[in-house]
């Protein structure tokens, strides 16, 4: 395995309070990193960071050799490094579909002139009704959004992502608010990311599904990395305990 | 056609011509700009400027498209800058601004605006029906823009800019885009016009102008191509069915943007089509 | 002296623009429309002033009348415009307040006539005070003077009073005022009444300094108004009060020092556009 994102001591506060202190990770090709920690450890901070939505006060950002502190978020999406928001965000005014099918037509988005050029919707129509179907919401196609129940709206910012053919996927708690069995069910598709070429840092709560899709765990707390490791070695470690329940 | 009829369609001409040009921006792309006159303006003492210097009709088309194009995406960078309901004001303050040069300008004529431009080298007829042409090249562009990539992702950006960042779409130069079409659209109206009056004024381009030009946009339905072609002919026309209507043309241009607001903010567009009008 | 002396001319402005922002903000905090309507609400006031005063002879008849008139039409704005649109994205009741500018200056025209209308006994826009070497007319000192009274006064009454409070609460967090009992609709009522009457009292003002009232005197003042406010970091007031000053006196100075490039009304927009590009929050604002 190679390394295909990693990030150098990333620091970054908010009014004097630091939610991320020097924190240094990185991501293998074709894993599924779970980053976890308690409630403020600062994981969704980290994730924004590499993800450009969030500029570090210090520290790098490096993504498929390349360094890309300065990027921001969109052309880093661009070069495959996709992201999901925590509270999902579709186009509400467009169909299910029409979500997923700007995403395939990235190509054509790249740039006005390339946009301009082309009026055909008919390829991205295709490839997006295959995510569609590959994520479970081929019936949904045409439907708004709106009246979608949270659990396919989950599946749609996931559909939505992976159908700009990321590299790596950062995934900002894509179970949250599901059910046991909805979590469970989007958690497999997650599963099956890296064998298709996806690799994944998923930051999540839900530790029972983490434990169960994580090839490897970085653990979060306060700002900074407190352990990282296999799934069962680093939940061992009596550190993380205390770190999650406040006792030893 | 009669003088009066080719002045009515040279005028119907410009205006569609400005009227789908703020389309682009607010219609398509969702900025609010409050200040399109000051860039029919910019067109037109362009045009005018250098028409009195001598230059064909073409190169002062050419420039006065080009100086209202390149103002536009300079207007636009605080589009990129500011929260959206500052870009409302901040666009009504460019028309200030550019109002407020003008009218101290000795070289562009102050108060009195420019005066004794040359004809265009065409009849009244043929002059007319070249605005009309140009008129609907652009309801061409916007319609092809409308059904293309460009609009798809033009739709993104004013549905959730942040969304759109996220599936890879650089909003910064796709907000730029429209602010340089619609801008550039506006300035080829004011040289139009310049050829069309034959004298220009500072007053022509004020905030009460660009209000207009919002008011054919919203009442056809923002972001409609035929919604607000037929509501720019219809309100053009408006002031030549009767005496009162012409009296009362901005009492009635205000009071149809309250009840259009009111009962169907998707416009006349809205009230066909009940969602997301093409 | 001149420098002296345009500051304090600026300032005088500047407290004009004072009485017309805060109305504005007040509506933006709390309901994010941008009040273009205002300036028709402005020029309301004036035409109260001048013609109940020419009617009746008595300036502070006539100056009450504005104030109440307007604060009257301030609250019919509410609840006939917005309210019922309320739900919309910004930008519908932004085009409904243009629209009703337009319908209300247009009405100006027709019920006053298109040429403007003038106080039958104005002399205090003449007579003036010199001050340390600057002469002011006693309607710029008034202008002062009833800016600071009612700024004050209303700062009072949000500082101080029970429904102050409950209003401030209202524009922090409606949700949490509620549920503490604050009625929203109320403080909105509040807001428009308040905000108008301010601006009614500013048009007759303005009417008596420029001894000239027309449909449409609004524009200008209150555009700018508008421009104050997003310099101050639209919805607060502290920022809209500082804001305002600072417009005034900078237009002040450029009214002199960029005359033969800009008129006086583009200063006060192309300051806001230089401001906006250093600092797209506004003055004051926060990001």
């Amino acid at each position: 395995m190679s390394t295909l994102g990693r990030i150098d001591d990333l620091h970054i506060s908010f009014g004097g309070v630091a939610a991320a202190n020097g924190v240094s990770f990185s991501v293998e090709r074709g894993e599924l990193l779970a980053l976890i920690g308690p409630n403020g450890a600062g994981k969704t901070t980290v994730l924004r960071m590499v993800a450009g939505i969030l500029r570090p006060d210090r520290g790098r950002v490096f993504f498929d050799d390349h360094d890309v502190t300065a990027l921001p978020a969109h052309a880093r999406v661009r070069r495959g490094l996709g992201f999901t928001h925590q509270i999902v965000r579709p186009f509400y005014g467009f169909s299910t579909i029409e979500n997923v099918m700007l995403a395939a037509g990235h190509d054509r988005t790249a740039s006005p002139w390339r946009a301009i050029a082309g009026r055909s919707r008919t390829k991205a129509r295709q490839k997006a009704q295959a995510f569609l179907d590959r994520f479970g919401l081929g019936a949904q196609a045409e439907q708004s959004p709106r009246t979608l129940p949270l659990g396919q709206r989950k599946r749609l910012e996931v559909a939505r992502a992976i159908a700009l053919e990321p590299k790596l996927l950062l995934l900002d708690e894509p179970l949250a608010g599901l059910s046991s069995v909805e979590a469970l069910a989007v958690a497999d598709l997650i599963r099956a990311l890296p064998g298709q070429g996806v690799t994944i840092v998923l930051v999540e709560h839900n530790l029972s599904e983490v434990l169960r899709v994580a090839d490897r765990l970085v653990v979060l707390d306060a700002g900074k990395v407190l352990a990282e490791g296999a799934p069962a070695d680093v939940m061992a470690r009596a550190d993380v305990r205390q770190a999650y329940t406040g006792v030893l | 056609m009669s003088a009066y009829i080719a002045s009515l369609v040279s005028v119907i001409g410009i205006n569609l011509i400005l009227a789908l040009g703020l389309n682009i921006i607010t219609g398509f792309c969702g900025q609010v700009s409050l200040g399109h006159a000051a860039f029919y303006g910019l067109g037109a003492y362009t045009a005018a400027y250098l028409a009195k210097l001598g230059a064909p009709l073409p190169l002062t088309l050419l420039a006065g498209t080009a100086m209202a194009g390149a103002i536009g995406i300079v207007v636009g960078l605080t589009s990129l800058r500011v929260r959206h309901d500052f870009l409302a004001v901040t666009t009504m303050g460019i028309g200030f601004v550019f109002l407020g040069f003008v009218r101290k300008q000795k070289w562009l004529g102050g108060e009195l605006g420019i005066s004794g431009i040359p004809g265009p080298g065409l009849d009244a007829v043929p002059y007319a029906l070249l605005i009309a042409a140009f008129a609907m090249a652009v309801a061409a562009l916007s319609l092809w823009i409308k059904l293309s990539w460009m609009g798809f992702t033009f739709d993104a950006v004013a549905d959730d800019e942040d969304a759109a960042r996220t599936v890879g779409v650089n909003v910064s130069t796709y907000k730029l885009t429209a602010f340089g079409i619609g801008t550039a659209l506006a300035g080829t109206a004011g040289g139009l016009y310049v050829y069309f009056a034959r004298i220009i004024l500072p007053d022509t381009f004020d905030f009460v102008q660009s209000i207009a030009v919002l008011t054919m946009v919203v009442i056809g339905g923002t972001g409609s191509v035929w919604g607000v072609f037929a509501s720019t002919i219809a309100l053009t026309l408006l002031p030549e069915v009767s005496r009162a209507a012409a009296d009362y043309r901005l009492l009635i241009f205000g009071a149809m943007l309250m009840l259009v607001m009111r009962f169907s903010p998707g416009g006349l567009a809205g009230l066909v089509h009940r969602r997301r009008p093409a | 002296m001149l420098f002296a002396e345009l500051i304090v001319k600026g300032l005088v402005y500047g407290c004009m623009y004072a009485m017309m922002a805060v109305g504005l903000t007040l509506v933006y905090g709390l309901l994010r429309i941008l009040h273009i309507a205002h300036a028709g609400v402005f020029a309301l006031g004036a035409y109260m002033a001048v013609t109940v005063t020419n009617a009746t002879g008595s300036l502070a008849f006539g100056f009450v009348i504005a104030a109440a008139v307007s604060a009257v039409a301030g609250i019919a704005i509410y609840r006939l415009a917005y309210q019922p649109i309320l739900h919309h994205s910004a930008f519908v009741p932004m085009v409904v307040s243009i629209g009703l500018f337009i319908v209300m200056q247009e009405g100006f025209r027709l019920i006053f006539g298109a040429y403007g209308i003038a106080f039958d006994d104005n002399p205090w826009y003449v007579a003036h005070v010199d001050l340390a070497g600057i002469s002011l007319t006693y309607v710029e000192i008034a202008m002062v003077v009833m800016s600071v009274v009612l700024l004050v006064g209303f700062g009072l009454f949000a500082g101080l009073t029970r429904a102050g409070i409950g209003w401030r609460a209202t524009v922090t967090d409606p949700q949490m005022a509620t549920s503490f009992g604050v009625d929203p609709v109320r403080v909105r009522y509040l807001n428009f009444l308040f905000g108008s009457a301010l601006a009614g009292i500013a048009g007759g003002l303005v009417g008596l300094l420029n001894n000239y009232v027309e449909p449409t005197m609004g524009g200008a003042v209150s555009y700018k108004a508008l421009a104050i406010v997003v310099l101050g970091g639209l919805g607060s007031v502290r920022g809209t009060l500082i804001a305002s000053l600072v417009l005034g006196v900078v237009e002040s100075f450029g009214a002199i020092y960029l005359a033969d490039i800009f008129d006086r009304d583009a200063i006060g927009f192309l300051f806001l556009i230089v401001v906006l590009m250093v600092r797209p929050q506004g003055l004051l604002g926060r990001r």
